[in-house]
């Protein structure tokens, strides 16, 4: 009976969502008092909509109603209950479910948090934005229903989550992620909305960035999240595949870089009107594409959702139908688009004018990797490719080299006017100092230097000094740094650290497999890596053969513990890695096969600064959070 | 020139710029990095240059997994039902790698007839197929 209320609750959400996507046009248009419905209460309405049926579901998976169709397929008896929980959004169907109650959230964020006095226009963002809830719920109850259940007979016991999806990292990935995503449906609706009123770019533009910046902030946790998980659930200690899946989140989260930084210049200056809606549209058209290239199966990726391209057409019709409509009024409405402030070349204007170049050539053609086996097997009738991770690592160099160097200076420049450039000496000797520390320290620590790490070491520099010095030099207080520079001074520091963790990691780590038998031990870099023994461990629901292996540099040791899982419900194997963390490296292990008696496989690996990726990306979202927050509550 | 105009011929350099930079980045990245997928029937047909990178797949072969026992070097059979592919490689397997599934493999073939793998793809999902090894057990049903 109660997964029947979910399916109920959620088909009066779809209705309710078709009116809220309607009535409120229609009064708008019309004039009339007649059609008017109060925006704030339905918003919050629709949420609790949401929320209730998304519990439900929560509900059945921890009551384990296995006749419940999505339950019996995603969990199991013996699956621990906080992953019963997180279960919900562990497959297509919940996770549909999660976004639209992301989307929902976001909604009553900007219904409550706006201050626009129009409220015809704020009627109209939250319309548009109705709209494509009510698109998504549509697809949910038609395609992809979680409340559909088996009946008579239901199962007696579920399938089973995924076991590599049984991990803490995992149960936060996704919904940051949808977070991220689902929050770019904000500034598409406002920028829509802005078209039709003609509204002025300074205040559209002041009223979509909050949503931005904090779609970006989660969208960086989701993704880096997302990496990290990778890195030790995967078993093979690679932190970033170039796999569909991954630059299907990098797309929009370049898109909304570039978004936020144009949205900066448009809110301040009034220029980029006619770029920053036309961003806005394509963010959020990149982040339903993702969609449809995940969910309908048409890539080869690691993420494996059901395939059904019945799904994929669904999200290709929803795509097509909003950025064919937004495109339309982009072309019918005459936007008024003269600058009220000209900028000459050395500008801040200018500056941000390269930075969305670079950001949007650079998503431009990372997705054109991604999409290209497609078009390909379209243009060759069915003759398969796909593009390799070194295609986009060509791609990417490049672009970040101009745009870290951009980013260096960025925060330096001027409206309107040539700026001085009286900074950049001292930038310059700053940046190659702390350069040539780095190359000290890295010598010191790893014994050697390789030159093609030179390039982004020095990028760390550049930045590092462009973003501290510039700070440091608007003599702020310790207070009104925290209000005034913080937010951009986290993002930009994060980018720094990043960097210096992709230098770092992607030329001094080693790796190897070695074949092992209790009691061996072998030299690796700097370590002595001793095999001590073997270990049967019993699980709450799989059984695991387990190593201990001790990592020892002379000084001090430390075991860590790998496995290779069985989880029982499904049979499936998988491996976990042993990891011992210290600031500088990774020492990192997974266990391979069983080739006789006692005797293993390895794969070990040595992973320099790998932390200080994830630790960069999490200053960058700590930033651009801030940033919002900052923005929402001064509006 | 007034100052209006003069800024979009700025922006416009930059454009042209960026962007022909990047479609000759893209397409010479492309030609370099773009690995076309063979069926076991395809490699026998078609004379396939012992230096391309390419990706082949098929279904693992029912006993056809040898491992060394004391190296890493396996061998295993792909089949698409019609023709197979011996497939050697040095390194540790994925953990979904089994008989009688699917599998895709990165590699080149060598003087003999076999195919030597640099990389045996992981999926992280039993249930999951590969789109091209799919694909390829429907067309020779």
């Amino acid at each position: 009976m109660i997964p029947e209320i979910g399916h109920i609750i959620l088909i009066s959400h779809l209705v309710l969502s078709f009116i809220g996507g309607t009535l409120p046009l229609v009064a708008v248009y019309t004039k009339s008092k007649y059609f008017y419905i109060p925006v704030k209460k339905l918003s919050v309405f629709l949420f609790m909509l949401i929320l209730m049926s998304f519990m439900i579901l929560v509900y059945s998976f921890l009551v384990d109603d296995f006749s419940v169709a999505y339950v019996s397929q995603n969990s199991n008896i013996n699956l621990p209950t906080y992953y019963k929980f997180a279960a919900t959004w562990g497959a297509h169907e919940g996770s549909l479910l999660l976004w639209i109650l992301a989307m929902n959230a976001w909604l009553i964020g900007f219904i409550f948090f706006n201050n626009s006095k129009d409220e015809d226009y704020t009627s109209t963002v939250f319309s548009i934005a109705c709209q494509v809830m009510f698109a998504f719920s549509l697809f949910t109850l038609f395609t992809s229903n979680p409340f559909e259940r088996i009946l008579p007979i239901p199962p007696l016991n579920g399938a089973d989550l995924n076991p590599s999806l049984q991990d803490i990292a995992f149960t936060v990935h996704p919904p940051l992620l949808y977070f991220g995503y689902s929050g770019l449906l904000i500034p598409f609706a406002i920028a829509v909305a802005a078209m039709l009123f003609r509204k002025d770019i300074k205040e559209w533009a002041g009223n979509s960035r909050p949503w931005t910046l904090m779609s970006c902030s989660f969208l960086t946790m989701g993704i880096a999240l997302g990496s990290w998980w990778a890195y030790y659930e995967l078993g093979w200690g690679g932190w970033w595949f170039w796999d569909p899946v991954e630059n299907a989140a990098f797309v929009p989260w370049l898109l909304s870089v570039a978004l936020f930084h144009s949205l900066i210049a448009s809110e301040s200056r009034g220029v980029f009107a006619k770029w920053s809606i036309l961003l806005s549209i394509f963010a959020f058209a990149t982040s339903l594409l993702g969609t449809f290239l995940v969910r309908s199966g048409i890539l080869t990726s690691v993420h494996a959702f059901a395939l059904d391209p019945e799904r994929g057409l669904f999200i290709l019709g929803i795509l097509a139908f909003f950025i064919i409509g937004s495109l339309l009024i982009y072309s019918i409405k005459d936007l008024e688009n003269q600058p009220t402030h000209s900028y000459e070349l050395s500008s801040k204007e200018f500056g941000f004018l390269l930075n969305n170049l670079l950001l949007v050539i650079l998503a431009v053609s990372i997705l054109f990797g991604t999409i290209f086996p497609l078009i390909y097997e379209a243009i060759t009738d069915g003759k398969q490719i796909s593009v390799g991770a070194p295609y986009f690592e060509i791609i990417l160099f490049p672009f970040a080299l101009a745009l870290g160097l951009l980013q260096g200076v960025g925060l330096y420049l001027s409206w309107g006017s040539s700026s001085s450039f009286k900074f950049l000496p001292r930038l310059i000797i700053e940046s190659i100092s702390i350069f040539a520390l780095v190359l000290i320290i890295l010598f010191i620590l790893f014994d050697n230097l390789y030159l093609t790490s030179f390039a982004t070491i020095f990028l760390f520099s550049w930045i590092l000094m462009g973003t501290l010095q510039i700070s440091k030099k608007r003599n702020l207080n310790y207070w009104s740094f925290l209000r005034k520079r913080a937010a951009v001074t986290f993002a930009h520091l994060g980018m720094a650290i990043l960097t210096l963790g992709v230098a770092v990691v992607s030329s001094y780590s080693l790796e190897k497999e070695i074949i092992m038998a209790p009691d061996d031990s072998i030299e690796f870099g700097n370590q002595t890596i001793l095999f001590k023994n073997t270990e049967e461990i019993m699980g709450p629901n799989y059984f695991s053969k387990s190593a201990t292996i001790s990592f020892s540099d002379g000084s001090n040791s430390y075991d860590v513990l790998t496995e290779k899982r069985t989880y029982i419900p499904s049979g499936q194997l998988t491996t976990e890695a042993g990891i011992k963390t210290e600031l500088f490296q990774d020492l990192y292990i997974s266990m391979g096969d069983n080739l006789e008696a006692n005797i293993w496989s390895f794969k070990v690996q040595i992973k320099p600064f790998i932390r200080w990726i994830w630790l960069g990306a999490l200053l960058v979202a700590i930033g651009s959070l801030l940033a919002g927050i900052k923005r929402v509550r001064r509006v | 020139m007034n100052p209006i105009r003069k800024q979009r011929l700025y922006a416009l350099i930059a454009i042209l710029i960026g962007s022909l930079l990047a479609t000759w980045l893209v397409v010479s990245a492309l030609s370099e990095n773009m690995n076309l997928f063979y069926s076991p029937t395809e490699i026998k047909e078609a004379n396939i240059n012992q230096d391309t990178l390419i990706r082949a797949g098929g279904m693992v072969k029912k006993g056809s997994i040898y491992k060394s026992k004391d190296s890493l070097n396996v061998s295993f059979t792909v089949t698409d039902y019609q023709n197979e592919l011996i497939i050697n490689y040095e390194g540790i397997l994925p953990d979904l790698f089994a008989e009688n599934a699917g599998v895709v493999v990165r590699g080149n073939l060598t003087p003999d007839g076999t195919f030597r793998a640099i990389e045996v793809l992981a999926k992280h999902d039993e249930n999951y197929m590969p789109p091209e090894v799919a694909k390829l057990l429907d067309s020779s049903e």
